[in-house]
């Protein structure tokens, strides 16, 4: 048997080898194709409640089998910041097929770690190709061992909403639990071999919440950011915003919420002049790599994008 | 584990594995081979289907996922004969060319096509059109729907067409004219391409390839009951990280590439160059040490390379000398005096890959040891069928090759290459057809790329008159081990008779090797003539298209400049660098130019069977239309519609004895005149009352040369060179975004002189492909390679990014065609001359957008950004 489909989270086939859990596939399936690799598939889209979601006045739960696609539709008005980010990434039909939990614990895109042929912290292997070699979409805050940056736009966005994350051992984790700071080069998160995400928790939806998301790409759609940012926030009727969330990716080892910057933003009005302040402390404690350096402008400008949109 | 799924509404019990995906079980193990897999990452839709009426990724689907599930591929969108209105959409406004892609548009455009009148309340029968969907969706709908499909062939603008048409009920009574004969059978998967072809016993084949750049190789020994077979040269070299050494036959594909991996190769690294420039300096490692293994380097031209010196991992100068010295002289003594006349840049590209839909693929069957059958995804049957009699020494009436379909050449697929000999060969060893399919990390690997260069031009116009007074081009080119590049003597060709020199360099190293693709040179040297004639025009504030039509001679690009002179786009174009907004709009103009190639080989043979029309040729169709080239020529003779035409080709056995190769623009001017004098004939001979012609009625004729109209006296490979030039001309408008460096292109005007247009729809199609391709060649595609091991990083289409539906700009395409009635049939081939200038175009208006010229391709984001900021402090 090289499949099991699971119906709860802790089942176990006897002597199966090496294990791989797999949600909406659509990471695996590409590495599996990819290495020829052939390992025994836990499959968990027949776990009970994997693609639930759960509302009631407290908090929203999504199973981690939730979609990309469902986030995105369903969640719209209430977590528009997540939802936004959500219908940004990726194409239609991976929006489809992958799940929040996949999108959070997948495998970093670095072309390196993707290559069959080279090795890394990541692979197995010793050391960063990448930041000795070509790095064009690599980290600008380097603050780790390897520098590409996490592919998960949505824990960028459920970093905004202090979402917490339930796995199979532990519960109410912070997304920075999860995937931890990039000080470990072999992690793409920090959970065990045996641990599985099952939840996301989100808390109630803020009255009066606006968002805005912007990947900037080369192209029209369907490319992985070489900047992201997204913001959430909620003013009083005279403007003045009363909390806020400001959150970037692509560009540091994990996707970075920008305290400072919300800091600067609250109690005051979106006006050109804070806009322009909050967009300049997002780049602060930049250090790009040799190749990244287009990222310092870039970060800016995303940041300056969405507060521009945010307040329109 | 089993399962049990139904497809196209029929119940099928599969035994799947746990981690394969759905693409894998419906193509392989049901047989349907309508769905295509390409990237194998979810990147380009290829493989979509649905599943419980959800379009879904079968490369990335798991298999299991099937299980009770109802699943709907390509074959079952029809009912019958009676196609789904966006399939007939598709085939009307020729949504496609090489069809490889178009399957998973299809099926994805059918479920967006269904949501949205549903929606609208519009679902149903026609007539029942509802108000709201009698707009249909505007294009930024339908990119954002379709987004997760690519098509190499650039079929944008027919897909917008297609989709909105549909969807606006259109096509809910039929799909009108259809111009492409085998469009029916792209849009419903029935087109069988080599990457389709399964026979009785066939093995799968696998190659091991190098991962070090440069090594020398020991025996390999196979394991026992292993069909293998050592693919090395007798120099024992790997030259480049990713050139094939061992190829394994075995009786899946999985069982191939398992034991492909686990080959022990003894390799033995040796120091390598990647970079161009050390590759010049003294004590680099040379990437031919002898001149043994010089003679072996592959081209990277078409037809072969001229003879020239070499020095070190140097090889040429080749020189278009006309009066170069003086050239020389000129140039010198006005940078000397600082002459402003003098304009002289430099300019660098980067490494184009082809990487068309259909992989590189061959199935092998040897059905007696004198007789050889290949299916072969080719540009060429009948040039193959030589090829593979000569290397393995057959007589060509014993090969037989065949090709019904195939998906994109791009010129990748011109020569014998790793997959069709190790097939064959394989086959012979096992005494079984073995089938050989690349996968999409080779074909972006070293399966050929458009070689990066450096040009440095400089050019000197009179400072009163801007009458040019000499050209000096000099290119490098990178085309990895390859040799045989033709840039800057391409620049020599268009304006004024003056005194100029062309010096094109080789300079090779242990990089993949470049090939021959659209218009071989030509797009790299427009990228830098066409933008130092637009700084002479800047200099001057001279009218870009002005002074082109002072200078130039030709007489069809003169109509096109007053054509494209008159354009709203061109007339509203602002002062370069006039602008200071966020958003900045620029007008940009780049002229183009082809040789004029013909095979005079090329025969037609016309007949009547059973009372209907069939032509045969031994020549394929690789989405550029030849088929329905030789169709409208027969219909046109005998006045039916080109449906009631059957064309044979696909078949080095296709009743010719020679049929042209897909390449160099010579296809549909050698087949027209040809199938028309074929058919004329026969005509002549046997009235047009088909079911009144004797049994076996037919007609064969040969093209021959243009008599007295050669410009070049001989035929070299089935290629002769005519006299006179084809020409371009792209208008092309952007917008830049400053804050965040991304160009969108928004519009092009496509001007091309090629004359007699003979299958307009299609001919429409593929210059709207070559300037999305020329889209993706400015401002995205660039093969990166790991700068210490030589392997390429930019494997897969995630990474290696070429234009999306979204990035299509509004195409507006004029064919003059007047010029050429001394060519039988009035016209030339598009293919080349309409690559050439759509680059350079976005180049020219980028500057014209933001005062900052690029002039390094591809002009990312980060280049724009840093190249805006440097134009500030300047």
């Amino acid at each position: 048997m090289s499949i099991t489909i699971l119906t709860a989270y802790d089942e176990r086939p006897d002597g199966a080898g090496e294990l791989v859990y797999r949600a909406g596939g659509t990471d695996l399936q590409e590495r599996l194709r990819t290495t020829g690799a052939t390992p025994h598939v836990l499959d968990l889209t027949g776990v009970p409640g994997f693609a639930a979601v759960e509302r009631t006045d407290a908090a929203t739960t999504l199973g981690a089998g939730v979609t990309v696609a469902t986030i995105a539709h369903d969640l719209a008005a209430d977590y528009p910041a997540l939802a936004l980010t959500a219908a940004g990434l990726a194409t239609p039909q991976v929006r489809t097929a992958a799940t929040i939990g996949g999108n959070l614990l997948q495998r970093t895109r670095c072309w390196y770690f993707r290559h069959p042929h080279t090795s890394c912290f990541k692979s197995g292997g010793e050391g960063c190709p990448a930041r000795d070699g070509r790095h064009l979409y690599g980290v600008v805050f380097d603050t780790a061992p390897c520098v590409h940056p996490h592919p998960s736009s949505l824990a960028m966005a459920l970093m905004t909403y202090a979402a917490t994350i339930d796995t199979t051992q532990r519960d109410g984790l912070g997304v920075g639990d999860v995937l931890g700071d990039g000080s470990d080069p072999s992690r793409d998160h920090l959970l065990a071999d045996d641990e599985v995400l099952t939840r996301v928790t989100l808390p109630p939806p803020a009255a009066g919440e606006r968002a805005a998301y912007f990947r900037s790409i080369s192209r029209f759609e369907a490319e992985w950011p070489l900047v992201e940012a997204v913001v959430r926030v909620v003013r009083d009727d005279a403007g003045t915003v009363t909390s806020c969330g400001v959150a970037i990716g692509g560009v540091a080892p994990v996707p970075l919420r920008l305290g400072a910057v919300e800091e600067l933003l609250t109690g005051t009005s979106l006006n050109d002049d804070t806009v322009s302040a909050a967009a300049e402390e997002a780049t602060r404690g930049a250090r790009p790599l040799p190749e990244t350096g287009y990222k310092v402008q870039l970060v800016e400008a995303t940041v300056r994008e969405v507060l521009e949109r945010v307040r329109s | 584990m089993e399962l049990t799924t139904t497809v196209n509404d029929e119940a099928r019990v599969v035994e799947v594995e746990g981690t394969e995906s759905a693409v894998d079980v419906v193509r392989d193990r049901l047989g349907l081979t309508g769905t295509k897999l390409v990237c194998g990452s979810g990147v380009c839709g290829a493989c979509t289907m649905l599943v419980d009426g959800e379009p879904v990724l079968g490369c990335l689907t798991p298999a299991t996922r099937l299980r009770d599930a109802s699943v709907t591929t390509v074959e079952g969108l029809a009912d019958g004969d009676d196609l789904h209105p966006v399939q007939r959409a598709f085939a009307h406004h020729d949504g496609l060319q090489c069809g490889y892609c178009t399957p998973g548009f299809v099926v994805d455009a059918v479920a967006f096509h269904d949501r949205w009148r549903a929606e609208r309340g519009a679902a149903g029968a026609a007539g029942e059109v509802g108000k709201a969907g009698a707009d249909g969706p505007d294009r930024e709908t339908i990119a954002e729907a379709l987004a997760g499909h690519l098509c190499r062939c650039g079929s944008y603008e027919g897909i917008y067409r297609a989709v909105a048409a549909a969807c606006r009920g259109e096509h809910d009574d039929g799909a009108g004219h259809v111009e492409r004969v085998d469009a029916p059978a792209k849009v419903t998967g029935a087109a069988v391409y080599t990457t389709d072809v399964v026979l009785p016993g066939m093995l799968h084949a696998a190659i091991r390839r190098s991962d070090v750049a440069a090594g020398t190789v020991g025996p390999i020994r196979f394991p026992d009951g292993v069909v293998g077979l050592d693919v090395l040269g007798d120099d024992r070299r790997v030259r480049w990280a990713g050139q094939p050494i061992a190829v394994v036959a075995a009786e899946s594909l999985a069982e191939a590439r398992r034991v492909a991996r686990e080959l022990v190769v003894p390799v033995t690294p040796l120091d390598f160059v990647l970079d161009p420039e050390a590759a010049v300096r003294p004590g680099a490692p040379l990437v031919y040490p002898t001149r043994g293994e010089r003679k072996a380097a592959p081209s990277a031209g078409e037809g072969g390379s001229m003879p020239a010196p070499w020095d070190g991992n140097r090889h040429g100068p080749s020189r278009s000398p006309f009066l170069g010295t003086l050239a020389k002289r000129r140039v010198g003594a006005a940078r000397a005096a600082g002459r402003p006349g003098l304009v002289e840049l430099e300019f660098h590209t980067a490494a184009q890959l082809h990487t068309a839909f259909e992989p590189h693929a061959c199935v092998a069957d040897w059905t007696d040891p004198q007789h050889l059958r290949v299916w072969l995804s080719t540009q060429g049957v009948d040039l193959m069928r030589h090829a593979i009699a000569d290397r393995f020494d057959l007589d060509p009436t014993q090969v037989e090759v065949v090709a019904e379909h195939v998906g994109g050449g791009f010129g990748a697929k011109l020569s014998l290459t790793t997959e069709a000999t190790s097939a064959i060969s394989l086959s012979r060893l096992a005494r079984r057809p073995v089938r050989l399919v690349l996968d999409r990390h080779e074909e972006l690997t070293g399966t050929g790329n458009r070689p990066g260069s450096r040009s440095r031009v400089s050019m000197l116009v009179d400072d009163d008159t801007q009458a040019v007074r000499a050209l000096v081009v000099d290119t490098d080119s990178h085309a990895g081990v390859a040799i045989g590049n033709s840039v800057a003597a391409l620049s020599m060709l268009l304006y004024e008779r003056t005194p100029r020199l062309a010096r094109d360099v080789d300079v090779v190293t242990n990089a993949p090797p470049g090939a021959p693709f659209r218009g071989p040179g030509g797009p790299t040297s427009a990228w830098s003539l066409e933008q130092t004639v637009d700084e002479v025009a800047h200099r001057f504030n001279r009218d870009p298209i002005g002074l082109r039509a002072q200078w130039d001679g030709n007489q069809k690009r003169q109509a096109l400049y007053r054509w494209a002179s008159a354009l709203p786009t061109w007339e509203r174009r602002p002062a370069t660098g006039s602008q200071s907004g966020r958003f900045r709009r620029g007008v940009g103009v780049a002229a183009g130019n082809w040789i004029y190639l013909v095979d005079p080989d090329c025969e037609v043979v016309v007949s009547v069977e059973a009372g209907h029309l069939v032509a045969s040729t031994a020549a394929q169709d690789m989405g550029t239309g030849s088929r329905t080239v030789v169709a409208r020529a027969v219909a046109g003779v005998f006045d039916v519609d080109p449906s009631a035409v059957e064309v044979r080709l696909g078949r080095s056995h296709g009743g010719t004895s020679h049929g042209p190769a897909s390449g160099g623009s010579r296809t549909t001017v050698s087949l027209w005149s040809t199938a028309v004098e074929a058919a004329t004939s026969l005509r002549d001979r046997v009235g047009t009352d088909l079911d009144r012609a004797p049994a076996g009625a037919s007609a064969t004729a040969k093209r021959g040369g243009d008599r007295g109209l050669r410009a070049v006296p001989m035929t070299m490979n089935g290629i002769q060179v005519g006299r006179g030039f084809s020409a371009a001309l792209h208008v092309t408008e952007v917008e830049v975004d400053t804050r965040t460096g991304k160009t969108r292109v928004l519009r092009v005007h496509g001007g091309i002189a090629v004359g007699r247009i003979h299958a307009p729809v299609l001919a429409r199609s593929q210059c709207e492909g070559s300037i999305i391709q020329g889209v993706g060649l400015a401002l995205y595609e660039n093969q990166v390679l790991d700068p210490h091991t030589g392997l390429t990083l930019t494997a897969n289409l995630e990474d290696y990014r070429i234009p999306q539906l979204g990035d299509t700009p509004e195409i507006d395409i004029h064919f003059h065609e007047e010029g050429w009635d001394r060519v039988p049939g009035g016209g030339v081939g598009l293919g080349e001359v309409a690559t050439v200038s759509p680059a350079a175009s976005v180049g020219n208006a980028i500057f014209n957008a933001t005062g900052w010229r690029p002039l390094s391709l591809p002009v990312r984001p980060d280049r724009l950004l840093e190249g805006l900021r440097t134009e500030v402090t300047r």
